[in-house]
């Protein structure tokens, strides 16, 4: 029960982040735009947001994780997507939209999303990136999972089928590629699309690069196998 | 030739499998989809589920290529491997498919599985065609007993997706071809190998260390 609730007024708080940032007032208002009937009249109080959502910044904290979640959705509301990651709704409307949407569209979706909210954004980060207990400093593990699961789901609901290894250095690649867009997002909004663009540019060029590379690299080592076979050395 | 066998063998039944390797079936939402309303030990145990089934096959694969590198030319177990290995490369397709449909992370440790694979392969057939046979034997058992786990596993998801009932099919159509594999070791005389029960354990160890590893990695 408790947690429906809370995952409701999560839900409820989220368009508050605008206005009161990720606080834990935007949480105790939530209950005010509850439907009528059962909308209450007073902010919750601090004991019942620390009792629904956790203690301090944990609630903060909390809020910071639904909002990012809901981050996740919206970059599948991109028309033309291969797949709703969050609902089970996804061959009609997929198939329906002649442009399927590309990794670029999706990130920059998710950039999109961050808008509204961008003078928060900072002490978001700030949050996360400080270890609950002191120690060590600063903890960079929040960050990284933030950009990996945005990474992977722009990789999922656009239908890359990367395999094995390429796995993995797709989403990296993706990854570092967001992370740096969100980082430049936060000093100079205006220009973070097109430096979105300009790095996955690079990066798919870097890509073709190294298996143009890979391919030489594979002529030249049969022409030295021919030449080794013809001259007799080996049998 | 070996192509024509192969063909007898897997075209004669409708499998399930085939709703992965046919070309008309591919945009349903039984092989689009991943369910959404799985607890948080459920969608854990499909990820790691998928994650072994894919190694599995990655190193069947080339545990079978091993050991066609140095028996290609023997007449008898020669095109009975290549005829597994055909077999394999369906399995390995369609678990690739599964991965990407249900978002699974692939094992770090792939390049490891192939290395190993062939070696083994390599290996017990330089020791000879009843080695190989006994590698084949341990192999798929222990394949052949985790495919059945799964399913008892799969059996308690209580979701209305179709992609489940769907992936257990498939693993009970898997695992039915990895016993195949094991009665023609059995029946190619895998249990004359030298030291056939130390082999047979090794093998089966090692590929029980390796599917706890891959189901973490």
């Amino acid at each position: 029960m408790s947690t429906a609730s809370s995952t409701r007024l999560l839900k409820l708080a989220l368009p508050l982040v605008r206005t009161h940032g990720f606080t834990r007032e935007a949480l105790s208002r939530s209950v005010l735009a509850l439907p009528a009937g059962e909308v209450h009249t007073e902010p919750l109080s601090d004991t019942a947001v620390s009792a629904l959502f956790g203690n301090g910044d944990t609630a903060r904290r909390t809020l910071i994780d639904a909002w990012m979640k809901d981050g996740l959705r919206h970059m599948a509301l991109v028309p033309g997507v291969e797949r709703h990651a969050q609902s089970s709704i996804s061959l009609d409307s997929a198939t329906a939209t002649a442009k399927k949407a590309s990794i670029r569209d999706v990130l920059r979706a998710r950039l999109e999303y961050n808008e509204p909210v961008l003078p928060h954004l900072p002490e978001a980060f700030a949050l996360l990136a400080s270890p609950r207990s002191g120690i060590p400093p600063l903890d960079p593990t929040q960050a990284i999972k933030h950009t990996a699961r945005v990474a992977d789901e722009a990789c999922y609901i656009t239908g890359d089928k990367s395999l094995q290894l390429d796995w993995y250095t797709k989403r990296i690649s993706l990854a570092a590629i967001y992370a740096a867009s969100e980082l430049h997002q936060l000093t100079s909004p205006h220009t973070a699309y097109a430096f979105l663009d300009s790095l996955l540019e690079t990066s798919s060029t870097l890509k073709s690069t190294l298996s143009e590379v890979g391919l030489y690299s594979d002529y030249v080592f049969k022409s030295w196998k021919g030449i080794i076979k013809s001259s007799g050395i080996l049998l | 030739m070996p192509k024509c066998v192969q063909t007898l063998t897997t075209v004669a039944r409708t499998l399930p499998s085939n709703a992965y390797t046919t070309l008309h079936a591919n945009k349903t939402l039984a092989v689009h989809s991943t369910p959404q309303d799985l607890t948080y030990a459920q969608r854990n145990m499909l990820d790691s589920a998928l994650r072994v089934d894919q190694a599995g096959e990655i190193a069947a694969n080339y545990i079978y290529k091993g050991q066609l590198a140095v028996l290609r030319h023997d007449k008898k177990v020669g095109h009975l491997i290549q005829e597994m290995w055909d077999q394999e490369k369906k399995h390995l397709a369609v678990m690739d498919k599964l991965q990407v449909q249900h978002n699974v992370r692939p094992t770090v440790l792939s390049e490891v599985a192939k290395v190993a694979g062939f070696s083994l392969g390599a290996v017990t057939a330089f020791m000879g065609k009843e080695a190989a046979m006994a590698c084949t034997e341990a192999v798929e058992t222990v394949i052949g007993e985790h495919y059945d786990d799964q399913m008892k596993e799969l059996d308690s998801f209580q979701t209305s997706h179709p992609s489940v009932p769907l992936l257990k099919s498939v693993i009970r159509e898997f695992r039915d071809d990895e016993l195949d594999h094991l009665d023609i070791a059995v029946v190619n005389f895998s249990q004359r190998a030298p030291a056939h029960a130390l082999l047979s354990s090794v093998v089966g160890g090692g590929c029980k260390v390796a599917i706890e590893l891959c189901k973490r990695f």
